[in-house]
């Protein structure tokens, strides 16, 4: 679907040292769209006939609220496209093509951990909304640099929600001082449950989430992670953003993120290769 | 007032209108169905094939410039088999005319892949891509070379009854030396332009964006580059032009017309905005209306009329 959204909210998110913005777009694709999915949306006011940047920017969908038609949209700004999109003022109309992609799935019982590695915390939001109102317990591993980043990025919202928070960060501001991962090792060392009761979601750095797959893998614990790679089209047509995964017959296929993922299971994932 | 006839006839092909899509950027015809319907378009270019598959080259396969697009895609494809077992059956039903896009490192490759794809495949045409390096010469590639153009292009000219359209390549010193070469070895049209080749590199990491180093420019940053061309191969050689580089508005594809393109496609454009094509053929058809002009061809080369 190819929509104009109107730019309800356009804010900083927290302290503007992150670079954090909130974008909020009224439009019919919060109608469909699941978590996990993301649209591809043109940084300049669709007012403004521009090609520089050309391409437009895969943006995850950070909430999604059917019922107001909005979806939103977190970001942070690190290039010339963001940069031109954090200049979007509110009343103006933006071009976004989506929802687009394969979200994450939810399991029908049991709980879920999600694990979040800096900016990925922004797509799990709505997978957290998704599977507690269907009444799956919940868990949130998230790593990040220090306090302020998490608080800014929005971590207020996160303990609205009551569910167990496990945060690390590097300089050991907030939570525990370290990585992610040696918090889910935590954790599951202390589980009374049986592995197979546990579902996984994971977003965040390649490296991270490489490592959180291969733990999830040797409890059996099924985990899906949210890929990202530079987009072209963004509806699978380009063949600019594949990712490398194994079959079921063991062999090496190509598969794109925008269309096939960007949600993959982890266990298919080639991590070491770049293509 | 009469409508303006959109449809257009050339080297054997009939379409709908002059409005086609260009191999790489439209899949195999099913990506961007819920965007811009293929019933509107004159027709669609294929992905490239090859004979054996491809799984291309590692990523980022992407970088984007100013206006432009950097791709180092590397042909990935599924292979001339897997392409007629699962992809012609369903690309036959498409309500357009389908285009093939056949790419070959040796005479042998392109000889090949033309003698599996007739007339009977319920294809519209056969796009010949000239850019890749030709294997067998030192990786010299067929498409900088008159003679090797010259050679693939009547090879595949004499093992397929389907039109056989030459992609030229514009990273050349003489796009007219080329063009006459593909017309001497027997094409029946000429795609007019390939990208560019180009690199970007990231002046943080201090390396090439492209895992490839090199990768071909498309997108507006090249479309003067392409008008030239076609203007020029309209002038020197009597075949039609398929032009392309850059279009992304209806004013875009007018200037190709204007230059002597009789077909325009879209590639990058359709990136930028996947209901491009709609609003071109919307353009092209009110740019007419206004000008009293009966059909779209009247448009064809007009800007070389002295006045």
């Amino acid at each position: 679907m190819l929509t104009k959204g109107q730019v309800v909210v356009h804010e900083s998110l927290g302290d503007e040292k992150h670079k954090l913005k909130r974008l909020v777009l009224k439009g019919p694709i919060a109608r469909t769209a699941q978590a996990g999915q993301f649209v591809a949306i043109q940084v300049q006011d669709s007012s403004i006939s521009s090609f520089d940047p050309l391409l437009r920017r895969p943006i995850s969908l950070a909430d999604i609220s059917s019922e107001n038609d909005e979806i939103t949209l977190l970001y942070r700004v690190q290039g010339r496209g963001t940069e031109i999109l954090a200049r979007a003022k509110e009343g103006g109309v933006l071009s976004i093509m989506g929802p687009l992609g394969h979200g994450f799935s939810l399991p029908e019982a049991g709980e879920l951990w999600l694990v979040a590695g800096g900016i990925g915390i922004f797509p799990l939001y709505p997978l957290a909304l998704s599977a507690l109102s269907k009444g799956l317990t919940v868990r949130l591993f998230w790593g990040g640099e220090n306090q302020s980043f998490l608080e800014s990025a929005g971590l207020s919202s996160w303990e609205k929600l009551g569910i167990p928070l496990y945060l690390s960060t590097l300089d050991g501001s907030l939570g525990q001082k370290g990585l992610v991962t040696e918090q889910i090792n935590d954790q599951l060392g202390q589980m009374s449950l049986s592995s197979s009761q546990i579902w996984a979601a994971a977003c965040g750095p390649k490296k991270m989430m490489q490592a959180v797959a291969e733990i999830c893998i040797n409890v059996k614990v099924p985990i899906e992670v949210s890929l990202e790679e530079r987009m072209g089209c963004a509806v699978g047509a380009c063949l600019g953003c594949v990712c490398t995964l194994i079959d079921e017959t063991g062999a090496k296929v190509h598969k794109k993120v925008c269309q096939d993922g960007p949600v993959f299971r982890g266990e298919e994932v080639v991590w070491d290769e770049s293509c | 007032m009469n409508p303006v006839n959109l449809s257009t006839q050339f080297a054997g092909i009939t379409l709908r209108n002059p409005l086609i899509t260009c191999s790489g950027t439209y899949g195999f015809g099913e990506e961007y169905t819920s965007y811009c319907p293929l019933e509107a378009l004159g027709g669609i270019t294929l992905k490239g094939v090859t004979p054996l598959p491809r799984l291309g080259n590692p990523v980022p396969r992407l970088a984007e410039t100013p206006a432009g697009l950097l791709n180092a895609v590397g042909l990935e494809n599924p292979g001339l088999d897997e392409f007629i077992q699962s992809y012609l059956p369903k690309i036959r039903k498409l309500p357009t005319a389908a285009i093939a896009n056949i790419s070959g490192f040796s005479l042998e490759d392109y000889v090949q892949l033309a003698r599996a794809l007739q007339k009977d495949s319920g294809l519209a045409a056969l796009e010949v891509n000239i850019s890749c390096p030709n294997v067998k010469h030192g990786g010299m590639h067929f498409g900088t070379d008159p003679q090797s153009a010259q050679e693939v292009i009547a090879a595949v000219k004499a093992e397929t009854d389907l039109p056989v359209i030459a992609k030229l390549s514009p990273n050349v010193t003489d796009i007219v030396g080329m063009a006459r070469a593909v017309q001497l070895g027997g094409a029946d049209a000429i795609s007019l332009i390939n990208t560019l080749l180009g690199m970007h590199i990231d002046i943080y990491q201090q390396r090439p964006v492209l895992a490839n180093t090199f990768g071909g420019l498309s997108g507006p940053a090249i479309r003067p580059v392409a008008v030239r061309m076609v203007w020029q191969v309209f002038q020197a050689v009597d075949l039609p032009i398929i032009g392309m580089g850059g279009i992304t508005t209806w004013q875009d594809a007018v200037e190709f017309m204007l230059a002597g393109a009789t077909a325009i496609s879209i590639g990058t454009g359709n990136f930028v905005n996947p209901q491009a094509p709609l609003e071109i053929l919307q353009g092209i058809k009110e740019y007419c209306e206004e000008r009293g002009l009966a059909s779209v061809r009247d448009l064809v080369g007009l800007a070389h009329h002295v006045r």
